[in-house]
């Protein structure tokens, strides 16, 4: 711009200004308005939508897709059009290139038009970034593949005690029983005989630290017979799962915790009434998920007898079936008094469940077996 | 009434009706609604320092207790829930307007004589806020951040000659770990936002010294 056409401008603005109004309260209005707006909308968003909850970040979990902020996606989807060698021009060239070309966009700019009709060439221009920026943005979204496993993340007290109980029944419970309590080892690969010390005592839960009970599962004893759980370390629980059993085992077997109230509810398993009808469903899911899944799922000694749906509970096993409906002389109401038979010895193998579970059991195939509760 | 005398005597010491004449009683051209987004930037900014500073009292940058810390905030932390819906909408909201303000001021021409320097500390601006946006997402320390911002610094790596300099300065190490997670802390608590109040300062100056622009017409 030369002189001439700067106090051109200067001329014009103060006629603008001239004709135009107060800052304070004719702008300044419009202004606190806007804020105002946006003020309950976050408070809205705060409130309806809340921010997603994502499991603890974990090294070990490779599989894991990445995800940027969305306002940075266009320009991870950008790179895929340079790939290999030509990597450097899409994650150093162009963005450099377009930082600069911003920063000194008014000193090469010497247009000194300002109405859009005059500056085609630079709105078009920049449409177009903009226009491709949003396309970007938008083919990211729909060509990134949906995470896996996002089941949903337990971020209560509650939830997490609740997740750790269903992971330490599946996982653990074939070695160091259903409560934690150890004793002599029976149907296990490897460790047939070995005398387990309880894990649930007073003795080990007030000299090991939750740090040390996540390292003993992620990281096993392999020399002791106990084996690794971390992904680093071949097994199969991430950090959340590792950190939601931690919490279940201090908060169900310390005495010294202070169970938060509703956390005990979400544990325990269903009460029935002397009249009520058992169900699979409500009942004996519970039971079968805390006592007897961790051996009774695919790739253990079970004699072929999965528990992990009605089913299989039903219908699977060398000796099936193991329940007939009405029959209190089937294999398993058997087994579970201690009965020693052709399909096998007392189970669960190393402690019997209480009587009362058991007689659910009973009251259970004596109704019929039924699946789901009654109306 | 004590604030009639109070007034003259904070006024003769602090110079108010001066910064009320310079400030709020100016004449401005009548603009549109498009011209609000740099205050409601502004705002945002406001909001997200109020935001973080709640957060920073029961936040913990460290590895073991990130995670757990923004748990325990949104479950533990009366209200704490909104606080961190609003900080982590906000930054959304933020980066938005941000955008929406500089699209605003190159359709109208407004980066041109006399408001270079505006548009300058504006981009820089900019790149603040991305950085801040950058630097805030690990700090929940969860599975999208761990990986996104392993992501993120590995592209910083592809830069030829210094790439490898730039991933570990900022990694602090050949890995994501705690010093990253420090670090980034760091920059997103002190650093940017430093750079970026002290711009603000500037921006905002440029903008009552020179006055907003007005709506270009056609033969503008
Ligand atoms: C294949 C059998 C097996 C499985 C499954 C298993 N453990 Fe172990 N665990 C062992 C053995 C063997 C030891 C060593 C016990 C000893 O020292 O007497 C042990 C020891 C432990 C100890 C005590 C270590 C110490 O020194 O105090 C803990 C705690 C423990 N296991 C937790 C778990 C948890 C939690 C799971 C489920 C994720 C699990 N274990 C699954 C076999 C197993
Ligand atoms: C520590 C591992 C373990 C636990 C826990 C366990 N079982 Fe078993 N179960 C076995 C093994 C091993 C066999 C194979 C027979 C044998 O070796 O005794 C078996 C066999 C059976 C069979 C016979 C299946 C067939 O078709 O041959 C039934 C029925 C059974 N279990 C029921 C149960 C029930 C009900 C529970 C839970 C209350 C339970 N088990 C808990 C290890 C276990
Ligand atoms: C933290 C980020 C920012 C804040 C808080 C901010 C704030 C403001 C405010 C309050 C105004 C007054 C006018 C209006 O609201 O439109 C303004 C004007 C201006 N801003 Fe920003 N801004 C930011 C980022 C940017 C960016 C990214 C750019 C461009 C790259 C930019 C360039 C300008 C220019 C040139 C003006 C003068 C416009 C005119 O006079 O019409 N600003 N800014």
């Amino acid at each position: 711009m030369n002189d001439l056409q700067k106090a051109q401008y200067k001329e014009k603005y103060l006629r603008a200004k001239r004709n135009g109004e107060k800052f304070f309260p004719d702008s300044l209005y419009r202004d606190m308005l806007v804020m105002f707006a946006i003020f309950l909308l976050l408070v809205g968003l705060a409130a309806f939508v809340g921010v997603a909850a994502e499991p603890k970040a974990d090294p070990s979990d490779t599989a894991y897709i990445p995800r940027p902020e969305w306002y940075f996606l266009f320009l991870f989807e950008m790179l895929k059009f340079f790939p290999g060698s030509l990597e450097w021009v899409g994650t150093t060239v162009i963005p450099v290139a377009a930082v600069f070309a911003l920063l000194l966009l008014p000193f090469y700019d010497k247009n000194p038009a300002r109405h859009w009709k005059k500056r085609k060439f630079a709105i078009g221009f920049m449409s177009v970034v903009v226009a491709a920026m949003v396309f970007l943005t938008i083919r990211a979204v729909v060509t990134t593949p949906a995470q896996e496993n996002a089941g949903a993340v337990a971020t209560t007290l509650p939830a997490q005690i609740s997740a750790g109980q269903d992971i330490y029944s599946v996982q653990c419970a074939e070695c160091h029983g259903a409560e934690g309590e150890g004793g002599v080892i029976k149907g296990v690969k490897g460790l047939e005989g070995y005398k387990m010390k309880a894990i649930n005592s007073q003795d080990e839960m007030y000299t090991r630290m939750d740090d040390t009970l996540y390292n003993i599962v992620e990281y096993g004893q392999p020399d002791l017979g106990m084996p690794p759980f971390g992904k680093a370390f071949g097994g199969e629980l991430s950090r959340s799962d590792i950190d939601n059993l931690v919490t279940f085992m201090r908060y169900t077997w310390d005495n010294r915790v202070e169970v938060p109230k509703g956390a005990a509810q979400t544990n325990a398993i269903p009460a029935l009434g002397p009249n009520d009808i058992p169900s699979y469903d409500v009942n004996i899911a519970p039971i079968v998920k805390r006592y007897c899944v961790s051996c009774h799922r695919p790739g253990k000694e079970n004699n072929n007898y999965y528990m992990g749906s009605y089913s299989d509970l039903m219908n699977s096993g060398d000796h099936k079936p193991n329940i007939v409906a009405g029959d209190l002389n089937s294999n398993l109401i058997r087994m579970l008094h201690g009965e020693k038979i052709e399909a096998g010895g007392a189970m669960p193998p190393t402690k019997a469940l209480s009587p009362d579970l058991i007689s659910i059991f009973e009251r259970w195939v004596k109704a019929g077996a039924p699946e789901k509760p009654a109306k | 009434m004590i604030s009639k005398r109070m007034y003259p005597w904070l006024d003769e010491r602090l110079g108010l009706s001066g910064i009320y004449k310079t400030v709020l009683d100016r004449m401005v051209p009548k603009v549109n609604w498009w011209f609000t987004l740099g205050s409601a930037t502004l705002f945002l900014f406001a909001l997200q320092v109020v935001t973080g500073i709640m957060l920073s009292a029961y936040y913990v940058p460290s590895p073991d207790k990130a995670y757990d810390s923004i748990q325990y905030i949104m479950n533990g932390v009366a209200f704490g829930w909104l606080i961190r819906g609003i900080h982590h909408w906000g930054a959304t909201l933020m980066v938005i307007t941000v955008f929406l303000h500089m699209l605003r001021v190159f359709f109208y021409a407004a980066y041109k004589y006399p408001r270079e320097i505006t548009w300058t500390t504006g981009v820089f601006l900019l790149l603040a806020t991305l950085g801040m946006g950058f630097t805030g997402y690990l700090l929940p320390w969860d599975q999208k951040a761990y990986w996104a911002t392993t992501v993120g610094t590995s592209i910083a790596g592809t830069v030829p000659g210094i790439g490898e300099f730039i991933l570990r300065a900022l990694r602090g190490g050949s890995d994501l770990s705690g010093v990253t997670l420090a670090r980034f802390f760091s920059a997103h608590i002190w650093m940017f936002p430093a750079i970026i109040i002290a711009l603000i300062g500037v921006h905002i100056y440029l903008v009552i010294r020179i006055g907003i622009s007005s709506v270009p017409k056609e033969n503008d």
